[in-house]
């Protein structure tokens, strides 16, 4: 059987629950961390020493870190389309993965995300906003050049490649800012959201999150 | 194959480390230099993201250095340094994917301010921060050292403990208070005599 940890509206939750949906796996899910707590208990450090969600625990495996639990299940449940043999073919879906978690998350989710809308109006730091904004921007070209000629990032095909990019999206679209025209990257979003497993796990209303950092 | 980076740039030198450990020498082609900046029409032509290292093998041009070193130990077939078993793989990737975010977000600011002496991160209470979040993340590597009594991910040696062997390089080598972590000391030592550890990870680069 396969057990997850982690808050439903948790933006790292929300990559691994979008691909238990995509795979229409049977699981147990445990609501942890923000207002469930639970993270300090010694039976969770026990399966996770950072105290950090999610956490799977899959027959006896237990796997942290979000992006190692999406390659673990692609590899464990996924068809070829979503985990080839062939390393060089992996790595297209690896170096888009890479790049979410080091460039794109960083400067939106941390920078924007946190640093702007979840920060109360008079804790904002509008330097580091504004230039979390310019970083955010940025991103969103490389992703517009890169969906040039193809419908998904990865290729022709939905893949791992666009789970942790994509997940950005409900939420930087949803938001009172300004960003590039980006038509192609639109065109993506609007294709994950035809998605059941996009529209369930990861279009979760976040407004009533606005200006308050607790949950 | 061809990479394109610097030798003293911390992600090139996970790449220079684990081609060192499969035998492997890439032709290296200079950027992210003075004289070759990333952000070159020539090197934007080749990657947009504008970051180094990059590997070209024939057709395939890959970026993100953990992406890398991946494709490399499958091109070699060395699982022993990434398994392909899905379990195993797992708890290597996430020790990677650990350094990739938790613990590199962490040294930044201590980093930048006190080694490279940026001023724009010349922040006193950002700095302390900064240093004593580093060295808690640290102190959990340590209690997983000291659980394994070996490597980071058990008795043998993996892709984990390259990318984590740099980062405890760069954190001995930072001139800041620091609590003693023997498992990780013991663990450095441990790695010693692998060549590409002292050319590319013990060289006195932090």
């Amino acid at each position: 059987m396969l057990k997850v940890w982690g808050r439903r509206s948790a933006f790292n939750v929300q990559k691994v629950m979008w691909l238990i949906g995509e795979l229409e796996l049977e699981h147990i899910h445990t609501e942890a961390g923000g207002a469930a707590g639970g993270l300090d208990d010694p039976a969770f450090r026990a399966m996770n020493l950072h105290g950090k969600v999610p956490v799977i625990d899959h027959d006896g495996s237990i796997i942290w870190e979000s992006h190692a639990i999406l390659r673990y299940l692609a590899a464990v449940f996924g068809d070829a389309a979503f985990w080839s043999d062939d390393p060089g073919a992996r790595s297209e879906a690896d170096r888009w993965m890479d790049w979410s978690q080091t460039s794109l998350q960083p400067a939106f989710l941390t920078g924007i995300f946190w640093g702007y809308f979840r920060t109360p109006e008079e804790q904002r730091d509008w330097l580091s906003i504004r230039e979390k904004q310019e970083l955010t921007s940025q991103c969103l070209i490389r992703l517009e050049e890169a969906l040039e000629g193809r419908d998904f990032l990865g290729g022709s095909q939905f893949g791992l490649a666009d789970i942790p990019a994509g997940t950005n999206l409900y939420r930087l679209f949803g938001m009172d800012l300004e960003w590039p025209a980006v038509p192609r990257v639109e065109a993506w979003y609007e294709r994950l959201k035809e998605r059941p497993a996009y529209r369930e796990h990861v279009m979760i209303p976040f407004q009533d999150l606005k200006g308050r950092t607790s949950f | 194959m061809k990479l394109l980076g610097q030798p003293n740039s911390i992600n090139v030198r996970k790449v220079l480390w684990t081609c060192a450990e499969l035998g492997y020498s890439p032709e290296m082609e200079h950027w992210g230099t003075k004289a070759q900046p990333t952000d070159h029409p020539d090197f934007l032509a080749v990657t947009p993201k504008g970051l180094v290292p990059v590997l070209i093998d024939g057709d395939l041009t890959l970026t993100e250095s953990n992406t890398i070193c991946r494709y490399l130990v499958g091109h070699a077939g060395r699982s022993e340094l990434l398994s392909p078993k899905p379990r195993e793989r797992a708890q290597i990737e996430a020790w990677m994917d650990w350094q990739a975010t938790e613990l590199n977000n962490s040294w930044r600011t201590a980093f930048m301010a006190i080694v490279r002496k940026d001023p724009s991160y010349a922040k006193p209470d950002a700095v302390r921060v900064s240093s004593q979040t580093w060295n808690k993340l640290m102190a959990l590597l340590d209690d997983q050292l000291g659980r394994t009594g070996a490597f980071v991910c058990g008795h043998t040696f993996t892709l984990a403990d390259i990318v984590l062997g740099l980062s405890t390089n760069r954190w001995e080598l930072t001139p800041m208070e620091k609590p003693s972590l023997p498992s990780v000391t013991a663990w450095m030592e441990r790695m010693s005599d692998r060549p590409g550890f002292q050319a590319h990870c013990r060289n006195d680069v932090p």
